[in-house]
């Protein structure tokens, strides 16, 4: 009995192994869809980074017609291994959204010329025959962040909290407080890594410290991180907001109270040119600006109420001159 | 530093070992009964969801606490299963718990809230203080200023110490952990034991999770436990399988991590990874100035079979 239960078990497999080669033969006429996959070391749905970076992803490939996968919450150990399981299955493009992912991105890109790899916040050494970089430009991110503070902060501290320290983070950081130094040479910095982009309770615990030294605008490039920041903001003010947070990548006013406002970075955009670049042929070797000048990085909608119209304007005032290249100077 | 950095300092501590105290003692509970628990992470991160949930529908945190912890049970049942039933490896199915449980969660989460990019941000439960008491300086704030969680937990060590080495059921309690057999012969129901074991860790694991979500940080992401249960079942050996071993190792490590975020805050001379080590360091250096001698219950980790000789 037993065995005749074997063999019918082999027959199946073998059977479905004839039937999945079929399968895979015969969309090859049909026209092709591409697909993109995503691979992600946080949540797609933290509130932050990896919901906005997925969310630009989607966006980008419904105007184009792609299919679309993601793989999130993986440890480093697995960037590789998952990328080369979604190149397996015949993915025309991989994004991976983070300076973190280059060194598996270059590994798994050199054993499949045939894939395309995009990677948000790559350096700009990066792209080879099948590599991108998306590159918004970290250093005006900051400088915005930076104006907002400087003009915002009545204590003359301000605080920054990263996750990791990327390149992409320190020149961040160094903006930020570049450009609030311009606005107010006295102001003073403090900042952190909280060694985590998912460990909410640590950023609570960093602004909560930071509140202590004085900090009254925060600026974070940490993810869920981030929302355990503003919590911490929240609390300390209670019911009157005159600490504020500044956030990023998406335009998330309204989500804290003590949000004043947002610098926002159009992944869609950027990532949309890519699967183009795909889709043509002419894939490679590129780096993919994203920067006020073509709209890719803007800033967010005000909080009417915690910035008057007077200081709105000043803010716009200087990112023109930031994008004219005169500010600072 | 001042006092109020000190007094703001020691907050954090208490505020951060808090989680960690109440997984801590679900591991005691469990190496006493002889059963070696890997999982907490993993029941963390499930107990967390649940609280978490059930506190953004009903908005009542003291509930989301009670279902988080109750979700940490039911979770353990798979582990009990395994390892006191089926006598499986105690550290393969403590593993699997961590494997499964948070992927568990994070399904559930995406399945109630889809992807979006808004956060989903509950009610917190509000702290508590206690008259006269909270008035004393630098102190008062400290330790009668809390959310009700924190009082309980401490409740909790001195009852667990009372437990263990006052009461008779706590002796046969450990006589579980430490020879099995000879507590059979005693007429000590040892199976039962076990699984009331369980029962008791998943509930302090799963509450500890809850706590994250309900009393500390309002929203839950995936990641949230962050290691927080390896942490505590170091905080145990660390302690000594005893209540108040644990209760001094998690607030020790409590203070050594909210020491590390002050000073990173406060200089940007040196690398902050040199300050994450030091709850890490400090642990390892107290290893060994209090040496190992004392090496837990003999029985922990092997599994009990009834009728073997």
């Amino acid at each position: 009995m037993k065995k005749i239960l074997a063999i019918a078990l082999v027959l199946c497999l073998a059977v479905g192994m004839l039937a999945g080669c079929a399968k895979t033969e015969a969309p090859a006429a049909a026209e092709k869809t591409f697909k993109v996959a995503m691979i992600c070391d946080s949540s797609i749905s933290d509130g932050g980074w990896g919901a906005a970076c997925y969310n630009g992803m989607t966006a980008a490939a419904e105007s184009r017609g792609w299919e679309t996968a993601y793989t999130d919450a993986i440890d480093q150990s697995a960037y590789a291994d998952t990328m080369i399981s979604y190149c397996d299955l015949g993915y025309d493009m991989i994004f991976a959204p983070g300076n973190q992912y280059s060194d598996a991105v270059k590994q798994v890109a050199a054993d499949y010329p045939n894939v395309a790899f995009a990677v948000l916040n790559g350096s700009i050494e990066l792209p080879t025959a099948n590599i991108m970089s998306i590159l918004p430009n970290a250093q005006q991110i900051g400088s915005i962040a930076g104006i907002i503070a400087g003009l915002m902060s009545k204590s003359g501290v301000i605080g920054f909290i990263g996750g990791m320290e990327l390149d992409t983070t320190k020149a961040k950081l160094a903006q930020f407080t570049a450009a609030a130094q311009v606005i107010n040479p006295d102001i003073k910095v403090v900042s952190a890594y909280a060694g985590s982009f998912s460990d909410t309770a640590k950023g609570m615990e960093l602004a909560a410290s930071m509140i202590n030294e004085g900090a009254d605008v925060f600026f974070g490039d940490a993810s869920a991180v981030d929302s355990g920041a503003r919590q911490a903001i929240d609390q300390a003010n209670g019911d009157t907001v005159k600490i504020y947070d500044i956030g990023q990548p998406a335009d998330i006013l309204g989500q804290n109270p003590c949000i004043v406002s947002s610098v926002v970075t159009d992944n869609a955009r950027m990532i949309a040119i890519c699967l183009e670049k795909v889709e043509t042929g002419s894939f490679g070797n590129e780096v993919v600006f994203g920067s006020l000048e073509n709209g890719a990085v803007f800033l967010g909608k005000f909080n009417d109420e915690l910035m008057s119209a007077d200081l709105q304007a000043q803010v716009a005032e200087y990112i023109k001159q930031l994008q004219d290249g005169t500010f600072g100077k | 530093m001042d006092w109020n950095t000190i007094a703001e300092v020691l907050t954090s501590a208490v505020r951060m070992a808090t989680p960690l105290l109440f997984v801590a003692l679900a591991e005691l509970y469990s190496e006493r009964a002889g059963l070696v628990n890997i999982g907490l992470d993993g029941i963390m991160a499930f107990g967390s969801l649940v609280g978490f949930l059930v506190c953004f529908w009903t908005g009542s945190p003291f509930l989301g606490v009670i279902c988080g912890a109750l979700g940490g049970v039911l979770v353990n049942m798979v582990y009990a299963f395994c390892t006191v039933t089926l006598a499986g490896q105690q550290i393969v199915y403590g593993m699997a718990l961590n494997i499964f449980a948070p992927a568990l969660a994070s399904f559930i989460y995406r399945v109630v809230f889809g992807v979006s990019s808004t956060l989903a941000q509950a009610t917190l439960m509000k702290t508590v203080s206690i008259p006269v008491l909270k008035d004393i300086p630098f102190l008062g704030k400290l330790l009668f200023d809390q959310t009700p969680m924190v009082y309980a937990v401490y409740l909790l060590v001195v009852v667990t110490m009372i437990y263990f080495n006052r009461t008779k059921s706590g002796l046969n309690y450990k006589a579980v952990g430490e020879y099995p057999k000879a507590a059979e012969t005693m007429g000590i129901n040892v199976i039962r034991t076990k699984y009331i074991a369980s029962i008791i860790c998943g509930f302090l694991a799963g509450m500890g999770g809850a706590y994250l979500t309900t009393c500390y940080v309002n929203t839950y992401s995936d990641g949230i436990v962050a290691g927080r249960g390896f942490i505590a079942l170091a905080a145990v050996i660390f302690g000594r399988w005893s209540g108040s071993g644990v209760l001094m190792a998690c607030l020790l490590f409590g203070l050594f991590d909210a020491m590390q975020l002050r000073l990173q805050v406060g200089t940007d001379l040196l690398p902050y990874q040199l300050f994450q080590m030091i709850p890490y360091v400090m642990t390892l250096i107290a290893l060994t100035i209090f040496g190992s001698k004392i090496a837990g219950p003999k029985s922990k980790g092997k599994p009990y079979y009834r009728e073997e000789r």
